[in-house]
């Protein structure tokens, strides 16, 4: 069976009301699939507007929910950064839905890697005993896996603006509205719910976006900040490194975080990455890695990967000419957490993750630089100024920033299969 | 998740065939009974299953040492399809496993201090807890009396198991006797009495049999007392302090509880739980550590008070070393559920002394110097 055109818009249908589909059409999706991602390089070129998501791990009805509020492909540009499966009930539908999409709209959808999109984690936390159970067999988990291992490592956004247009939508909370910027302020965050309404707004170099943002880190780093004195609206910057007008550096998407073995994109794009994700190594440290409050690099008590610090995110971002690394792999109660002042975040979209943790979800908009036409002139890879320790280290100014916060999907919608999940407590 | 709770599509959707002819077909339950108090009953009692199964498989991924845990599983606990034994889920062993570390570092420095003089234990809503067979193996000089009490239904399947079970017949010092109805179990050093506990609120409690009223006891609720009301849970621990034993008996109260039910975690685990028909009724009157302090005071534990939360046990109370071997069992993705988990769980402990001319301070003794987030002594020196 063959499954172009109508047969996959089809397929899309019915794992739209998550049903699987059949064993033949999954072994033509992952065909495809593998054919496209083959092209892809390590490091996916993707064009703002985008809306960047993070975890999902089979929770279908809540990914349902994501794009409710984040619109639907193709009208919205989707990046997920791994974690598909295991975990919750529905990898399956969720994972060969998101393939469907990939392979129905390119360019509409990008697709990274997740340290779960792999043979050893899968049989460990649920989607080899999913697709055993659903299909009888492991040929279903055997094709997905073998799409694995073609999905890129990472991703880097260009051409997202600098601020964001405000949302013409009315506030959560009224009272609230008072103490947030005005509209022709320079708007850096801005945060909505599920409703579409305004929970935070943020201008640019406001003291109120390090006292109001509840997830943003303000800790202080070793690195000085540099101070910012663009004209309210227009997005200009006292900075020396070369941003100009609206532009911004370039986005980094990766699932887990960095790597001492990597310093530049470059060398992520120098990695073999078809197989299967080694215990350790680059591409492992890529996928597992965790950003930490402290200096330089450090273990990780995930047994893979490793911690990293403030100074090694504003380093790698200075060196690579990026404004910000968007990551994933770590649960945050409040769906997004910004770190190291705002030069990496963690994105989160699983909301009530494993049914038990209360969390809720959010998913990163970065909107389109209109100012130049989307082109930003970047160098990555072939800076040649040595970082000196200790020299003063001027960040990218970063891109404008909405994220829309969502719970999880009402029981009511979940529709079938209406089984209660049961979440353990040690009663 | 565990794939026996993964939908079987093809099955849901071999039901949906059937239509709503089918669905309206069966004997429904009246809708009163989910909210019955039996239903409820039923639900506590079940928990108990649960930690039968995080047990087992606690003790076969090598976490802990318990050659008795498989004797009181059920056939439903252990059941696997053959595939799927490799699903695991070291979250539920890392907190069963902690769980059982912390409340055994306490018991041990309970029983260690001065390990000539007799001492007792009342183990509430024991259900198939093992611990007794593991000091017993582990400390066969001990000179102690263990009591667990539980509902009849428990009680009997536990000693059922035992009496199936020719290692634990072996590790008992006597041969058992056992009621005629097969709820109860004696030997001269072990007694599983079975018995509602909420009797034991009444103005007129059922005496405990065998106990001996004024040797050092330390009352043991592994997540039980949570499920009564406050006030029930409170009477049950005054007439087992000074009903029966002298008010003057050196006296402990171990407990381990959910807590925290106020933040995102909490509210889910009060509503999951809900839905299950479990219902954690003291969690809304002792939310946190320092409330928990202050019911140990006021229920007349007063020489002094500790409470850690079981991710503060895993921090402080493992050993490195210990850490180490665990921390190698199985590879952990789930850091930070992990933490939201063992945070959410409690051990408290609180004890009276025997002070006058002839003092015994043997709970003081035992635990001045355990590592608490909240608490202290009241005696001197502390």
């Amino acid at each position: 069976m063959s499954i172009g055109g109508s047969d996959l818009d089809q397929a899309i249908r019915q794992l739209r009301a998550c049903r699987p589909i059949p064993e033949s059409q999954v072994k033509e999706l992952c065909y495809k699939a593998r054919e496209l991602l083959i092209e892809e390089g390590n490091v996916v070129g993707v064009d703002a507007p985008v809306t960047i998501c993070g975890d999902i791990h089979g929770q279908f009805h809540d990914l349902m929910e994501l794009f409710r509020v984040g619109g639907d492909v193709p009208d919205t540009n989707y990046l997920f950064m791994g974690d598909f499966v295991d975990r919750g009930f529905y990898s399956l539908e969720s994972f060969l839905l998101l393939l469907c999409l990939k392979v129905r709209y390119p360019d509409r959808i990008t697709l990274i890697r997740g340290n779960h999109e792999s043979r050893q984690i899968t049989t460990v936390y649920g989607f080899y005993d999913e697709c055993l159970r659903k299909y009888g067999s492991a040929n279903v988990w055997r094709y997905c896996c073998e799409v694995f291992d073609y999905l890129a490592l990472g991703a880097l956004v260009s051409g997202a603006a600098t601020t964001l247009e405000p949302s013409d939508a009315p506030f959560a909370d009224l009272n609230s509205q008072a103490s947030m910027p005005g509209l022709d302020q320079d708007i850096e965050i801005e945060t909505l719910n599920a409703s579409g309404e305004v929970m935070f707004r943020f201008a640019r170099n406001s003291e109120q976006s390090s006292s109001a943002a509840p997830s943003q880190n303000t800790s202080s780093s070793p690195l000085p900040t540099p101070a910012r004195t663009g004209a309210p609206g227009t997005g200009a910057s006292s900075s020396s490194s070369g941003s100009t007008g609206s532009s911004t550096g370039a986005v980094l998407c990766v699932h887990g975080g960095l790597s001492p073995l990597i310093d530049t994109i470059d060398k992520i794009r120098l990695l073999d990455r078809k197989q299967e994700v080694p215990h350790e190594g680059a591409m492992c440290d890529l996928l597992w890695s965790d950003p930490d409050e402290i200096d330089g690099w450090g273990l990780s008590p995930r047994g893979a990967g490793f911690l990293f610090g403030a100074d090694i995110v504003k380093c790698f971002n200075y060196k690579n000419d990026l404004s910000l690394i968007a990551r994933a792999h770590q649960l945050v109660m409040e769906g997004f957490k910004e770190m190291f002042d705002s030069t990496i975040v963690t994105v989160w979209s699983a909301p009530n993750y494993c049914y038990r943790c209360g969390n809720v979800a959010a998913i990163l908009e970065l909107g389109e630089d209109g100012g130049n036409g989307g082109f930003v002139s970047r160098s990555n890879g072939d800076v040649n100024r040595t970082q000196v320790l200790g020299e003063k280290v001027q960040g990218r100014e970063g891109p404008g920033r909405r994220y829309r916060v969502f719970d999880a999907a009402p029981q009511d919608s979940r529709g079938m299969p209406a089984k209660k999940p049961v979440a353990d407590y040690f009663l | 998740m565990a794939a026996p709770e993964i939908p079987n599509l093809k099955s849901l959707l071999a039901q949906r065939r059937g239509g709503l002819r089918g669905r309206g077909r069966g004997p429904r339950a009246p809708i009163s009974h989910e909210t019955s108090e039996a239903a409820k009953d039923e639900a506590v009692k079940g928990t108990d299953q649960d930690a039968a199964g995080s047990r087992v498989s606690c003790v076969e991924l090598g976490y802990l040492d318990d050659p008795y845990a498989k004797v009181f599983a059920t056939q439903q606990t252990v059941r696997r399809l053959p595939l799927l034994n490799r699903e695991r889920r070291s979250c539920r062993s890392l907190g069963t496993y902690v769980r059982t570390t912390g409340l055994d570092q306490l018991i041990l420095q309970f029983l260690t201090t001065a390990p000539g003089s007799p001492k007792q234990i009342i183990s509430l809503g024991a259900g198939t807890d093992t611990r007794y067979f593991r000091l017993l193996s582990a400390y066969p000089s001990l000179d102690l009396t263990y009591h667990e009490i539980d509902f009849p239904c428990n009680t009997s399947s536990k000693i059922a198991a035992i009496q199936r079970s020719p290692a634990i017949l072996s590790l008992l010092s006597h041969p058992p006797t056992i009621s005629t109805d097969g709820t109860s179990l004696s030997t001269p050093t072990y007694h599983i009495t079975a018995l509602d506990l909420r009797t034991l609120a009444s103005p007129t409690p059922p005496p405990l049999p065998n106990l001996n009223p004024s040797t050092p006891t330390l009352l043991l609720s592994e997540c039980c007392l949570v499920y009564l009301p406050p006030t029930t849970a409170s009477a049950i621990l005054t007439t087992l302090s000074t009903h029966h034993l002298s008010p003057t008996t050196p006296c402990a109260l171990v407990l381990y509880e959910p807590v925290r039910p106020h933040d995102a975690f909490g509210r889910t685990m009060v509503s999951n739980l809900k839905s299950r028909n479990i219902h954690l009724h003291t969690l809304a009157t002792y939310p946190d550590l320092a409330s928990q302090i202050t019911r140990l005071k006021t229920a007349g534990f007063d020489a002094g008070q500790g409470g850690v939360d079981t991710g503060f046990v895993w921090r402080e109370w493992v050993s490195e070393a210990e850490k180490e071997r665990v921390g190698a069992l199985e590879m952990l993705d789930e850091f930070e559920e992990l933490g939201l988990l063992l945070g959410h769980y409690c051990v408290c402990w609180g004890w009276r002394d025997r002070g006058g001319e002839e003092p015994d301070l043997v709970f003081s003794d035992a635990w001045r110097g355990v590592k608490a987030q909240v608490g202290g002594t009241t005696g001197e020196g502390a």
